[in-house]
């Protein structure tokens, strides 16, 4: 039988709407927004992790100084003392470094984010969807889970260098397997349906089946997933960079700058201290935020 | 179950007060903290400063150096006569010394000790320290003949280095690679007890030593026990000082020199002769370092200064020069031929040789950017010092790359032809020791890192290595001063100080420092209780 002659390829949409209907909805975004909103942590954590992705867009606007030109004759100064928060180690501003530390960290845990995600969710789908390649692929995942991600970091610095490039690709891997497993337990479910079966008999392509009737339906695993799975990769990048394995200088990285201000602990804490109170904020933020829209999302405690 | 607990303390409490009056009768061990454990104590195996500072306790050398750094004095040998050709040195050693373990030193201990350091089948990473040796020998029981090919000015000074110790040869043969590691013998003013490494090393005084050096007002040790402590943390460190957990450090972070100082009993006193410097090197053969204008222009940029300022905390002193002005042979017209801070002069010398500002700012010339990097080791100044001078070369349109490696993997990093720039501090005692070190192009790919082959610096070098009148040294060892300078090899940044800081139950301290050894051999120090 000739795809022309195939009467459901001629009307896609048709079977797509017909399938619609059976299948679970996969949108619930108006009472996801309401049951989020309705919680007073979700709303901080929403508006922290809001006013740090704004701030980290904006940093070249906002910051009141150059992040790279140095003033060695007022450096260490106190909260107050210069600028609002004082300056580091080189005499910067502290609000600017601030500003510019968190733009690199958000988008180091943004891209290693999305890359392990995106291989980790093509991973697990195709576990999922094809039960020949579960095993070797799963185990390969089992693999990649008992590497600590910081020892991760530290070959892959060894391999590449230190850098961004190389805390992103190590926390990329280190997400790899984490998301396969979410998107299979999910995906397994989701394929034993009813509308699954029907999608099948009617000759839709895998892909289709998985791109439109799937993943729409594990989407909500995989977005909780992603935000609490963006508070650790900014620890551990922090983590990283505090080694020394992640940005070089002059970049500003919140874990390297609280790294730069260990040494005058006593005498101007606030180098040290500022940097890691912000990763501290966006950890916590981005984890409650994670919390709050598993709990949004699962229909049992729905009202 | 209360009472049982308020009993067991009751009982802790009269066992403590019990024991209060023994321990007050002995005084505790003299602690001192340092940062960083050596890998073995063995004189010829290894160059760490950490392994020195222990060494010069534990052991002796043939002659000692002054706290002017400059002066040689007697030390195991009493005296020395040089032949006229420069290549034979005769030492009278003394009679008197014991090892350890008791048993009196011979004349074959000293020749054992010194064959065992400069003989190539040891492969010790620092023989090359003893000179083209060709004989060393006793003559009858107390003469050490020590025979050169060739004349050797420094040797003197390369003597007096830990590298040179006089070691038990039954204690050697016995341990084997242990050697300096599962235990030592020597005829130092202490004895080793145990080491613990990248905890603590102890040791004891020896009880026959009364052979000390004449720069000491006591010949004798006057403390039992001595415990050298590894405390990595700087902070931590800071706090055991304060807090009286420990007596003395030369590893105190430079931040809390003035802090310590305010703090009622501690003494803080600086070594103005210490010779430990930092410098950035270029390699003259890769594609941006090799112009001479890029690197006199980095010479010219950067705020030596302000570095020595801000990341020393004021106790650190801009290097005036390729050398420490404190060092035998410095030559003070090759200081003044030194390039001086001027970044306008740095932008014109640039514009000058074409190297002309692109789009984003960073120099270009024939499709170059004036982009170099620089690896360095990443320790407590480093990174500081590198990225104060990343911002000084941005403002001249140099984009410098900083790559700063753990300790353990930084040796291996530097030995590659990956960089382009490094940087390094090191101890060192004599102009031509440094410069031979450095510039021979024998000494090429370490540590002549900079890849400088220049058979005019080779033949200097040589003049004034095997120099037998102090003129003549100088005169070859201060041409060489001159031509590197001139060439721009090097960017010297800050000479490292050295502060003691001792608590206050300690007197006598005073601060030496060769080879970064902060206390040397430990003599004249006391414990008040």
């Amino acid at each position: 039988m000739s795809s022309a002659s195939d009467p459901l390829s001629r009307t896609p949409k048709a079977v797509d709407a017909a399938l619609s209907i059976v299948a679970a909805a996969p949108v619930r975004r108006k009472s996801v927004l309401r049951m989020l909103l309705s919680d007073v942590g979700a709303c901080i954590a929403l508006a922290l992790v809001v006013l740090a992705i704004l701030g980290a867009v904006f940093a070249p606007w906002l910051a009141p100084t150059d992040p790279y030109g140095n003033d060695l004759a007022n450096t260490l100064k106190a909260p107050g003392e210069a600028g609002l928060l004082g300056t580091d180690g080189q005499g910067r501003d502290m609000i600017t470094r601030l500003l510019f530390g968190l733009r690199t960290t958000l988008l180091m845990g943004f891209a290693s984010v999305v890359f392990g995600c995106v291989i980790g969710g093509i991973i697990g789908f195709a576990a999922a969807y094809y039960p020949r390649l579960s095993g070797v692929l799963m185990r390969l995942m089992d693999i990649l889970l008992s590497f600590p991600a910081i020892l991760f970091g530290l070959a892959i610095a060894a391999i590449f260098g230190p850098g961004l490039l190389a805390v992103i690709i190590a926390l990329a891997i280190a997400t790899v397997p984490l998301m396969a497993r979410v998107v299979r337990g999910s995906a397994l479910v989701v394929l034993q349906q009813g509308y699954i079966e029907a999608a099948r008999s009617l000759g839709l392509t895998d892909l289709r089946i998985i791109l439109r009737y799937v993943l729409p339906n594990c989407l909500s695993a995989m977005f909780v997933f992603v935000t609490l799975r963006f508070g650790q990769v900014i620890l551990l990048g922090a983590a990283l960079s505090f080694l020394g394995l992640g940005a070089q200088p002059p970049t500003a990285e919140l874990g390297a700058m609280a790294a730069d201000g260990r040494n005058f602990l006593f005498f101007a804490p606030h180098v040290s201290v500022l940097p890691s109170l912000v990763i501290f904020l966006v950890v916590l933020a981005f984890n409650v935020l994670g919390d709050a829209l598993r709990d949004a999302l699962d229909p049992k405690l729905r009202k | 179950m209360m009472k049982r607990y308020a009993l067991l303390l009751a009982g802790a409490a009269g066992a403590v007060l019990a024991a209060a009056p023994a321990v007050a009768q002995q005084k505790a061990p003299l602690s001192i903290l340092r940062v960083i454990d050596a890998d073995n104590y063995d004189p010829i195996r290894s160059t760490a400063t950490a392994a020195a500072e222990v060494m010069y306790m534990l052991a002796d050398t043939l002659v000692t150096v002054d706290f002017d750094m400059k002066t040689i004095k007697p030390g195991l040998a009493e005296s020395w006569t040089v032949s006229p050709d420069g290549k034979t040195y005769s030492f009278k050693i003394r009679k008197d010394v014991k090892f350890c373990d008791g048993r009196p030193m011979t004349i074959d201990d000293v020749v054992y000790s010194l064959k065992r350091w400069t003989d190539p089948a040891n492969k010790s990473p620092v023989s090359f320290r003893g000179g083209p040796v060709k004989d060393i020998r006793a003559e009858g029981d107390s003469t050490l003949i020590y025979e050169l090919k060739e004349p050797y000015s420094d040797l003197l000074f390369q003597m007096a280095l830990s590298f040179a110790s006089v070691v038990d040869r039954n204690t050697v043969e016995k341990l084997g690679q242990n050697f300096g590691v599962q235990g030592f013998n020597g005829t130092g003013p202490y004895c080793w007890v145990k080491w613990t490494p990248r905890q603590e090393l102890v040791m004891k005084k020896n009880p026959y030593y009364n052979w000390g050096p004449p720069i000491y007002k006591d010949p004798k040790p006057q403390i039992d026990e001595i415990v050298w402590k590894i405390i990595p943390e700087s902070n931590t460190l800071m706090a055991a000082i304060q807090a009286r957990q420990a007596d003395v450090t030369y590893y105190m972070p430079y931040i809390a020199l003035d802090t310590m100082q305010r703090i009622p009993g501690m003494t803080v006193q600086r070594q103005e002769n210490y010779i430990y410097d930092i410098f950035m090197g270029f390699k003259v053969d890769k594609p941006v370092s090799s112009d001479k204008a890029i690197r006199e222009a980095v010479n010219m940029a950067v705020d030596k200064q302000a570095i020595a300022k801000a990341i020393f905390f004021g106790k650190g002193q801009v290097l005036p020069s390729l050398l420490n002005p404190a060092v035998l042979d410095y030559d003070k017209e090759s200081a003044a031929a030194m390039p001086k801070h001027d970044p306008a002069g740095a932008a014109k010398l640039l514009d000058e040789a074409g190297w002309k500002p692109g789009a984003d700012g960073i120099r270009e010339k024939d499709g170059k950017k004036a982009t170099f990097t620089v690896y360095g080791i990443r320790n407590d100044v480093n990174p500081r010092i590198s990225e104060a001078m990343q911002a000084d070369l941005r403002k001249v349109g140099i984009d410098l790359k900083i790559q700063l490696w753990d300790a353990t993997v930084a040796w291996g990093k530097l030995a590659t032809q990956e960089f382009d720039a490094f940087y390094m501090a090191y101890p060192y005692v004599t102009a031509t020791e440094a410069l031979n070190l450095y510039f021979a192009s024998r000494q090429v790919p370490t540590p002549n890192r900079m890849n400088w082959k220049d058979p005019k610096t080779d033949e200097l070098l040589k003049a004034a290595a095997t120099a037998t009148d102090d003129k003549a040294r100088k005169e070859a060892i201060g041409a060489v001063q001159m031509q590197l300078t001139d060439a721009n090899v090097w960017v010297p940044l800050v000479s490292q100080p050295l502060w003691v800081v001792a608590g206050d139950r300690v007197e006598g301290v005073r601060a030496h420092g060769i080879y970064g050894a902060g206390l040397y051999k430990g003599l004249d120090i006391k414990l008040k209780r």
